[in-house]
């Protein structure tokens, strides 16, 4: 009888549980009852809807950067230091993830659980996900205010989509990397090819690949081979339509180009331009380029710091050049890092105040003039500081620094946002055409119908 | 005369316990002696250990935790499989058995199936032979034995990253291996074994062993205790050799634990992720040609930006029945083999 009643107790247990989940499903949006959410959470009412943010500056917050507490210690705890300085009762408590692969899914499984730090930063897919799921504070309506200091582009791409459509100010742009060339001068004089004068178009890039793939011959390489490093940004460099403009199709498929760059890309490995072993590698041209057996290192400015800390003699060699504006006409340097306010936030005027701190003029200009990072900053006021207008020295360091200041003055901000699975499925196709398993003009034709299969079904 | 009287023997759980009025003991009381390890003085302590709820209340625990973290998830896939649910949530609607109709159709879906099944069919018999052969090994008591016991074992101490790191310096085209073959003249061009979709997946079957034998190899070790050694001395006596003794004394004796390492590692295998990614990268080998059900689900159902929950659990509920048939395929097989 007894167990008769406990099973009884057991399945009620069972179908409130699943009770439970079904209403789980249904989630998002405003309750009955005039009590926020956010996402599934439940927020204070400020948090949401319009009307700016009010209340008192006090209260502790967690502040999650990306993979910087190792270089830049110092200047995050002094910047902690003086806005709570500024604000007595506010405390800030610094956390840093790895930033790996999995940064996105993490990211959202904390939102879910309704543990989002109070400030964090984040990448653009992280960002995408999160605003579309409604776990970031509006920015522009808690705060009218807040776009006044940073550069127009940058405001302007600094949106992204909410659960109905409308694009929103989730984010706060913060620092931005650029894009440019870095190679070692003695192996592209080796392959014939003149440092001082790179290519302006990809496919002139791709030209002088293949002279390294002749000189090489296997000795050194131009570059890796794994699609994944390069696109969408090679794509967008070319003007080419990865994505339909609401994001929902793919349209790379239309463009002859595309078909012409995948079979470039089959004939260089073919050739010999890419280690063969770095089709599906994850390793970037970091460890190869520092041995010498790489030509073209990675396009991020802040690669050269990496080759001049843990490569003297590399760096010696290392030369950095325009990267090639092909037929966009200007550099496509993607999207700067960002910063955001988690709607969870229980101290959401504190969260957005210190955002609002950490990404201001006078921040963004010390963290930038470091001396070990090559980083610009999204502020108007930043930019015009002469040590951004007036940058001396012949050095690779300086030189990337001139480089990209000149070319984030009409650089293009709006990097194509894939996702990682719709991403992975383009480079796979790629990969194959590569092998030679395809021909490019099927390759191309699979991603695009793979691309667009997980597109409709997001 | 005194007439003594006989007591009656309580029946075991019917007594009712008689107290001084004004002293009645506590509910709390009773409960405290209850859960003590042993009787409290002056109560009956089988019937105290026969209250019908204690065993519940031990085990209360290990329940409530295998149902939030294992029945209530597995039922919760189950429930969005036959949904469009995403994975930030949001509002979800029934969609009956699509899920499942896309799935069967999906070419992904039994490459991945393929990946997931000829991992295992490989990898269990060979982990389920080699540790113990190790083990055998191994069990001597030999001097400096223990340094090749804790060799063995260092492997499942190694952090993924380390061993990720290794393998592909081992197996790069100018790695380790493919150097060696090349200067002793056995090849004349690196074997791609890190951009052949095939080799790749073997090479991550072998990562997988290397990394499990030495775990498995402890387990061994415990169960060949329970092997009577007289056995071993009697069929040596009537001429059994090395070979012949491990398969009809020693296999037979650690059957269950053979049977043990077989389900866990066909579990492990079936939902095999971090050795093909180590080895094939974001895409799981080149053409995603080495994706996995686990790469599979990621790519369709756990992708903050295009994924479908629903999608990616009806494929979660498939892993579960393919796990289970090979777990009860197993358990057959080896049941027929002892009787």
């Amino acid at each position: 009888m007894r167990a008769r009643r406990l099973s009884g107790s057991l399945t009620c247990l069972a179908v409130l549980s699943l009770t439970a989940a079904g209403c789980g499903l249904s989630g998002g949006g405003s309750d009955g009852d005039g009590s926020a959410t956010a996402g599934g959470c439940k927020v204070a009412k400020g948090n949401v809807g319009s009307g700016k943010l009010t209340g008192e500056v006090k209260g502790k917050i967690t502040f999650q950067t990306t993979n910087l507490k190792k270089d830049f210690g110092g200047f995050f705890n002094g910047v902690i230091k003086a806005f709570e300085k500024a604000h007595p009762g506010a405390q800030v408590k610094w956390i840093d993830d790895p930033g790996d692969n999995t940064f996105t899914q993490r990211t959202v499984a904390d939102a879910q659980a309704c543990t989002l730090p109070d400030v964090i930063n984040v990448n653009a897919p992280t960002a995408t996900a999160l605003t579309k799921a409604g776990y970031l504070l509006d920015l522009s309506v808690k705060d009218p205010a807040v776009a006044k200091p940073f550069v127009p582009s940058f405001w302007k791409s600094a949106t992204f989509e909410d659960a109905s459509g409308k694009a929103i100010h989730a984010t706060l742009p913060w620092y931005t990397g650029g894009v440019l060339l870095t190679y070692n001068k003695d192996l592209l004089n080796k392959a014939g090819i003149d440092p001082a004068k790179p290519p302006t178009t990809l496919f002139g890039l791709f030209a002088d690949y293949e002279k390294i793939a002749k000189a090489g011959k296997g000795k050194f390489y131009a570059t890796m081979a794994n699609p994944i490093w390069r696109i969408p940004a090679d794509w967008d460099q070319m003007n080419i339509k990865t994505l339909s403009a609401d994001g929902k199709t793919a349209t790379f498929a239309n463009d002859p180009r595309t078909t012409q760059w995948v079979a470039w890309m089959a004939k260089l490995y073919k050739e010999g331009a890419m280690p063969k072993d770095s089709l599906s590698s994850s390793n970037d041209p970091s460890t190869l380029y520092s041995q010498g057996k790489v030509a073209y290192g990675s396009t991020n400015p802040s690669f050269v710091r990496f080759v001049k800390q843990n490569s003297p003699s590399i760096y010696a060699k290392t030369a950095v050049g325009q990267q090639p504006y092909d037929a966009l006409g200007r550099a496509s340097a993607g999207a700067p890092q960002y910063i955001s306010v988690a709607a969870t936030s229980k101290h959401a005027p504190v969260a957005l105040a210190f955002a609002e701190f950490l990404t201001n003029a006078e921040n963004q200009t010390a963290w930038c003039k470091d001396p070990n990072v090559v980083i610009f900053p999204t502020t108007s006021a930043s930019l015009e500081d002469p040590f951004f207008q007036n940058v001396t020295g012949d050095d690779p360091f300086s030189q990337a620094r001139k480089l990209v200041a000149d070319q984030l003055k009409r650089a293009d901000t709006n990097q194509t946002n894939l996702s990682p699975a719709v991403q992975n499925a383009i480079v796979s196709q790629v990969q194959l055409a590569m092998q030679g398993k395809k021909t490019p003009e099927q390759a191309v034709k699979d991603a695009q119908a793979k691309a667009d299969e997980l597109l409709k079904q997001g | 005369m005194v007439t003594d009287t006989v007591k009656p023997v309580p029946v075991p759980g019917t007594e009712r316990t008689t107290s001084v009025p004004g002293t009645t003991p506590s509910r709390l009381s009773r409960l405290g002696r209850a859960l003590l390890p042993g009787p409290a003085a002056g109560a009956n302590g089988a019937a105290l250990y026969r209250r019908w709820w204690l065993p519940w209340l031990w085990a209360a625990p290990a329940i409530l935790c295998a149902a939030v973290f294992g029945v209530f998830p597995f039922l919760n896939t189950v429930l969005l499989s036959f949904t469009n649910a995403k994975p930030l949530g949001g509002a979800a609607s029934f969609v009956g058995l699509s899920n499942y109709r896309r799935m069967l159709g999906d070419s992904d879906f039994w490459l991945a199936t393929r990946n997931s099944v000829l991992y295992a069919v490989i990898v269990v018999p060979l982990m389920v032979l080699l540790p113990l052969m190790l083990a055998v090994l191994v069990e001597k008591k030999l001097p400096g034995i223990g340094f090749f016991r804790s060799a063995f074992y260092t492997p499942v101490l190694a952090s993924s990253v380390v061993v990720g790191l290794s393998w592909q310096w081992l197996l790069a085209d100018d790695g380790l291996i493919n150097t060696w073959l090349q200067k002793a003249h056995l090849i004349k061009q690196a074997i791609p074994f890190l951009s052949d979709s095939w080799l790749i997946l073997l090479c991550a079957m072998g990562l997988t062993l290397w990394k499990g034998l030495g775990w498995y190899m402890v387990f061994y070790l415990a169960a060949l205790g329970n092997v009577p050694n007289e056995l071993h001395e009697a069929a040596a006596m009537d001429g059994a050799g090395a070979i012949r003794r491990f398969w009809h004394i020693t296999v037979p004796g650690v059957r269950q634990a053979m049977m043990l390492v077989g389900t866990l590692t066909g579990i492990g295998s079936l939902r095999v992720f971090t050795e093909i990614f180590m080895l094939g990268s974001y895409t799981g080998g080149p053409g995603g040609a080495d994706r996995t059900l686990p790469f599979y689900i990621r790519d369709v159902g756990l992708d903050p930006m295009t994924g479908n929950a629903g999608y990616g659990s009806a494929v979660s509920v498939a892993l579960f029945l393919l796990t289970l048939g090979l777990t009860l395929l197993a358990q057959r097989l080896t049941k027929e083999d002892e009787s």
